[in-house]
């Protein structure tokens, strides 16, 4: 008879898929806070929950940032490295950098844990300095690193310093992605940095590693392993006041000169700031620029908007003037959005009519010459614009005859 | 005998019992006499708003069993309630409840359902009595269909939260932050559909109640546990073994009933020699036939999902509406939309809908009040799931009717047999194996993710310490200087499995006809290889559809609408491999007797097409879809060799299956598990052993522990089977038995009755 089997033996059957064991390297150092400390030359802070090493660096600004900058509410630029994507309770923020102005130098305090246990002292000594009542500054800060930080100390019980976390937090990425999506593909930090504000990483480790660096230096491996992560945090803090510089020079009239810009997202920022008329004259540059391109007649769309917002309806119309000059279906949309705004925006059914009969005879003759547009597109266009001439007819006859009898 | 009204069905169900062409068919007959309600004072504690609304809603008094439920959880003890369908059994645990948060706004509750569809359904209930109670409960559900803009108000603000045990282990444990303030002031758990907790899915969801614990304690709760669940023969050993906690029985039923038959019937004899009898099928629905038309509203019962839709069909055709009505005859399974499943239990309620054929879906305790008949087409497999179908008719105060339908298979015809052993034995046991290894090792490593786990910390298990070091050797988890072990890697592991079968996925059917591609629904990655197979005719609310792709990497079945007179049966190929043995019994003269790990694969390799109606084979087709495979554990016996050498291989090959069906039939009887859940293979020349052998295992992933039990009882199964076959009327072997002749060979009874004799 055979013996039964043992624990350890069926345990070792269970473990179907293992993943593959992790490297391990040499014993950690007894003390390994101080150890990480003297490695990185970083000062070790003791407290009561724990210790927690703190890396000081200063990246000096150019003078037109630092300029700028000064003229902003005092601000913290955070970002946080991570054990990982996930928002859950056993995702830790290991490494939390909050970058201040100072003088012409931004001043970056990097909080880096040596070890879990000593979470806790991390945590109080990151929400003292959030707590200070200074404006937050993050680069997608409101989806995750103020969510993880919040359910840290959520874990280790510690709501009073919750409650310190400052209200006032702007978060650059949306901003980022209505200014720059479109231009540059794409709006990751990485992407903005080399397409707007000229920064080439050189040796940088690329994001997806980092939480690997961490596990191996916790797994025994050398504190070395992170020191790319500390350049790659510091180098993330320094984008986010550059960004931030760059972002509010924007607002303040540089977009005259800037190159990488959605004008769309440009003009919604000055609208926001309640300036109309740099958005009309930041339109008309973008038309010009974009003339026959796709996204033409969207910014026709929007400067059109604006204009009858501010009651200039014979600009408005001038806007399309140059489109309806042509044999094809753009030509019909074009004088349909003149329709558009002489119904709306003026009152004058009559001229609308006429501008929806304009663009049926372009359609006509789009159709006669077999350009500017399929068979099945015209045809399509002619459906709607007929419906248009029709129902303006009547309406234009209703009101002669109402009109009609008034003065009868 | 039977109380009848003109025109009512108790008149239709007397006209029926009074019908002689079924009087031969009815096994037997019992009559389950009214009984009046039995009241207990209102509690003096309780809320006076929810005793007005209670009041308001024409309860005039608790059912005893509600008072005891309420006087026990008060009084800080774990309950599970066993009382039938109907009685009565939300008001158990939804009254200290709301009389709870009604003390003290602060207070905080979850419910547990194994569904979506039922948590949907006790949201109305809970809702509907909180409003006439006037309390302002702030209750949802919080599931997959939970709309992301109030999932942030449920979180921080649900005093009620109404979820499943997958959302509890997937998306609420591992963002227990987000939840502080439901674990904080957590008071209450809700568990109801208990029974449904057994098997692998019981031993996942015990796992989860441990991290639940440990969440709870982590933020300084200790929650009353309180369950619901319909009969077994061991409530409070399983709600103790999933909450590992003691527990109080409330089974002292207070409800009143009606009069109710319960009949088993089994169809007429249609072939003599193959033993073969006429289908269960036609049977029940000639019996639904007879009771809807008579004004009954009834609801069927079928065993698989082709079946329903089968059976849906032919009822749809005598029951034509007048056009432009809709049918009043609907069909009820997994596999339906959300919407689809609302419209069918709203017509029941209402009443417009007068049939509904149904797989074991509507098993569980979907609101849909009482009907006036159940029909069981084919044994469910257990006997609880028999009792929960047939208390699906069953009204307060008049007649209602509940029928077993035998079908050929060897249970059931056991069942038409001895039909005593339906009424008069026990229903099975609830088993779970919390401590599964692969089960609780891929708890702890999601629990330690969810909160450190101090080296000192027990979970599940005394060994505890032992998983921990494997977790950390495979680089999930790290021992830091305090002792206590952090996750330490990149991946979310409560997504890496999920709590029911093995299947992480569900294949999604796309019904491609028109211009637009539209979800039909969704079908297990098991038991997709079945059912939509290429060329398989996959029926859904009666429409035939033809699968003209699978796409098995995407999880995706193409399907057009088509109208053919036949639908497909796909056969299923199984294969065994020992990988290790664990238990060995020395015995020799009886055999060997072996007990280990196994991995068990199998295969979809072709399938038949059969004419409706006639059932003839038409034609059939290659199916190629990947082999699927599992480890789980396992018992084999093999006979004596001195015995086997005296038969030829094809005598012994067709004895091996009567065998191994007479097994499966008993084996599943002694264990008192569904037979579902224990596999049987028989190999007449097995590559492990060399020999004859017959193998019967645990078919779940790792095992819940049955064939570790039957290895204790293998001689005692034995005996049953030879009492089964020896005591079988049959002469050369029936359904009843080892299977009809044409299976088991010509002496394949005799040959199992000398097979289990020298095995003895």
């Amino acid at each position: 008879m055979l013996a039964p089997r043992s624990l350890a033996d069926r345990l070792a059957a269970a473990r179907g898929q293992r993943p593959v064991a992790p490297e391990r390297h040499d014993p950690p150092p007894a003390d390994r806070a101080a150890g990480l400390a003297r490695w990185l030359g970083a000062d070790l802070h003791l407290a009561d929950v724990g210790r927690v090493v703190l890396v000081e660096r200063t990246v000096p600004l150019d003078a037109e940032t630092v300029a700028v900058l000064r003229t902003l509410p005092e601000a913290r630029y955070v970002d946080t490295e991570t054990t990982g994507l996930s928002t859950g309770a056993g995702t830790v923020a290991f490494l939390v950098a909050i970058g201040t102005l100072d003088g012409d130098r931004l001043r970056v305090r990097q909080w880096l844990l040596p070890d879990y246990p000593d979470e806790g002292a991390l945590l109080r000594r990151v929400a003292d300095e959030l707590g200070s009542g200074a404006r937050l500054v993050s680069y997608n800060g409101r989806a995750f690193d103020l969510p993880l930080l919040v359910a840290r100390l959520t874990v280790h019980g510690l709501f009073p310093a919750l409650a310190e976390i400052p209200e006032r937090h702007d978060d650059l990425l949306p901003v980022a992605r209505r200014l720059f999506r479109r231009p540059l593909g794409g709006a990751r930090l990485a992407d903005v940095e080399r397409g707007v504000l000229g920064i080439e990483r050189v040796a940088d480790l690329p994001g997806f590693e980092v939480p690997g660096r961490w596990f191996g230096y916790l797994r025994g491996g050398s504190p070395d392993l992170l020191a790319d992560v500390l350049d790659h945090n510091l180098q993330d803090v320094a984008s986010l006041a550059l960004l931030e510089a760059h972002i509010v020079g924007l607002r303040r009239g540089a977009w005259r000169s800037a190159t990488v810009l959605d004008p769309r997202g440009m003009v919604a920022e000055l609208l926001r700031d309640g300036a109309a008329a740099d958005s009309l004259e930041l339109l008309a540059v973008a038309l010009e620029r974009s003339a026959g391109h796709d996204e033409d007649v969207s910014l026709r769309r929007l400067a059109t908007r604006l204009l009858v917002a501010a009651g200039e309806a014979d600009r408005a119309e001038e806007i399309w003037h140059e489109a309806t000059r042509r044999a094809s279906v753009q030509a019909a949309a074009a004088w349909i959005e003149v329709a558009r705004i002489r119904e709306r925006h003026r009152g004058d059914l009559r001229g609308a009519l006429e501008a929806t009969a304009a663009a049926s005879r372009v359609l006509d003759l789009a159709f006669a010459l077999g350009r500017g547009g399929s068979i099945a597109e015209i045809g399509r266009a002619r459906l709607l614009v007929e419906g248009r001439l029709r129902r303006l007819r009547r309406w234009v006859a209703a009101r002669e005859r109402r009109e009609g009898s008034r003065a009868a | 005998m039977i109380e009848a009204r003109p025109g009512s069905p108790a008149d239709a169900i007397a006209g029926l019992l009074a019908d002689a062409t079924f009087a031969p068919l009815i096994r037997a007959h019992r009559v389950l006499e009214a009984r009046p309600p039995r009241h207990a004072p209102w509690p003096d504690a309780l809320d006076q708003r929810l005793k007005t609304a209670l009041r308001g809603r024409g309860v005039e008094g608790l059912y005893t069993h509600q008072a005891q439920a309420y006087e026990a959880v008060t009084a800080g003890r774990n309950v599970v309630v066993v009382t039938p369908t109907a009685s009565g059994k939300t008001l158990c645990y939804n009254l200290p409840v709301l009389d709870a948060v009604a003390r003290d706004d602060a207070a905080r509750a979850l419910y547990l359902f194994p569904t979506k569809a039922l948590a949907a359904d006790q949201l109305v209930e809970l809702r509907a009595l909180a409003d006439a109670a006037e309390l302002g409960l702030k209750t949802h559900t919080y599931d997959g269909d939970t709309p992301p803009n109030v999932r942030a108000v449920v979180r921080s603000a649900g005093q009620v939260v109404i979820t499943n045990p997958d959302m509890l282990h997937a998306a609420i444990l591992p963002h227990h932050t987000k939840w502080f303030k439901l674990f904080e002031n957590l008071r209450y758990v809700v568990i109801d559909e208990l029974h449904t907790y057994r098997g692998l899915f019981g031993s996942h969801v015990a796992n989860v109640i441990r991290r639940l614990r440990r969440i709870c304690q982590h933020y300084g709760a200790d929650p009353i546990f309180i369950c619901a669940s319909a009969t077994i023969a061991n409530p409070r050993e399983l709600a103790e073994r999933i909450l590992e906690a003691p527990v109080s029985l409330v089974d002292d039923n207070g409800a009143p009933s009606g009069q109710k038959h319960i009949l088993v019937i089994n169809p007429p004899v249609a072939n003599e020699q193959l033993g073969v009898r006429g289908s269960a099928l036609l049977t029940g629905q000639r019996l639904a036939e007879r009771l809807i038309s008579g004004g009954v509203q009834t609801i069927a019962f079928a065993r698989s999902r082709t079946a329903v839709e089968v059976l849906t069909t032919y009822l749809r055709e005598t029951f034509q509406p007048p056009p432009g009505h809709p049918h009043t005859i609907r069909g009820y399974r997994g596999g339906y939309l959300p919407n689809e499943r609302h419209a069918i239990e709203a017509g029941l309620r209402d009443g417009r809908v007068r049939g509904v054929v149904a797989t074991n879906a509507l098993e569980l305790g979907i609101d849909i009040g009482g009907l006036d008949a159940a029909i069981s087409i084919g044994y469910p497999g257990t006997i609880a799931s028999t009792w929960q179908q047939m208390g699906r008719a069953g009204r307060r105060s008049t007649t209602s009717l509940s029928a077993l339908v035998c079908s050929s298979a060897p249970i059931d015809q056991f069942l038409a047999a001895h039909p005593e052993y339906l009424f008069d034995s026990s229903p099975e046991h609830g088993l779970v194996n919390p401590d599964n290894l692969h089960v609780l090792l891929n708890h702890l490593r999601a629990s330690s993710f969810e909160l450190p786990v101090p080296a000192t910390e027990r979970f599940g298990i005394d060994e505890t310490p032992l998983l921990l070091d494997v977790l950390e050797e495979d680089g999930w988890i790290r021992r830091a200087d305090d002792e206590r072990y952090y996750w330490s890697h990149e991946n979310f592991p409560a997504s890496d499995f999920s709590l029911r079968s093995g299947a992480p996925e569900n294949v999604v059917i796309v019904d491609t006809t028109g211009d637009r591609h539209r979800v039909l629904g969704e079908i297990d990655l098991f038991a997709a290889p079945l059912f939509v197979h290429e060329k398989a005719i996959y029926i859904h609310q009666g429409i035939q559809h033809h699968v003209d792709r699978l796409d098995w990497d995407e999880r995706k079945a193409y399907v057009t609408r088509t109208d053919v007179d036949y639908y497909t049966d796909a056969d299923l190929g199984i294969t065994l491999k020992v990988l290790e043995v664990f238990d060995e019994a020395d015995e020799p003269p009886a055999g060997l007797r072996q007990r280990g790990e196994v991995m068990v694969a199998w295969k979809v390799t072709m399938f038949k097409k059969l004419k409706y109606h006639t059932h003839e084979n038409v034609g059939w087709g290659s199916i190629s879809i990947p082999e699927q495979e599992m480890h789980t554990t396992s018992t084999w016996l093999v006979p004596p060799a001195e015995l086997v050498n005296r038969y030829d291989r094809d005598t012994l090959d067709g004895a091996l299956i009567g065998l191994a069906r007479v097994a499966r039939t008993t084996g599943a009887l002694l264990l008192m598990c569904d037979p579902r859940d224990l596999g049987v293979l028989a190999q007449v020349q097995a590559p492990f052993t060399g020999r004859p052998t017959l193998y019967l295992y645990d078919a779940v992933p790792g095992g819940v522990g049955l064939t570790e039990r039957l290895f204790t009882l293998v001689d005692d199964l034995v005996q049953a089977c030879r009492k089964a076959v020896e005591s079988c009327p049959c002469a050369d072997g029936c359904p009843a038995c080892v299977g009809p002749a044409i299976e088991v060979g010509a002496r394949g009874k005799a040959v199992v009755t000398e097979l289990l004799a020298g095995m003895s």
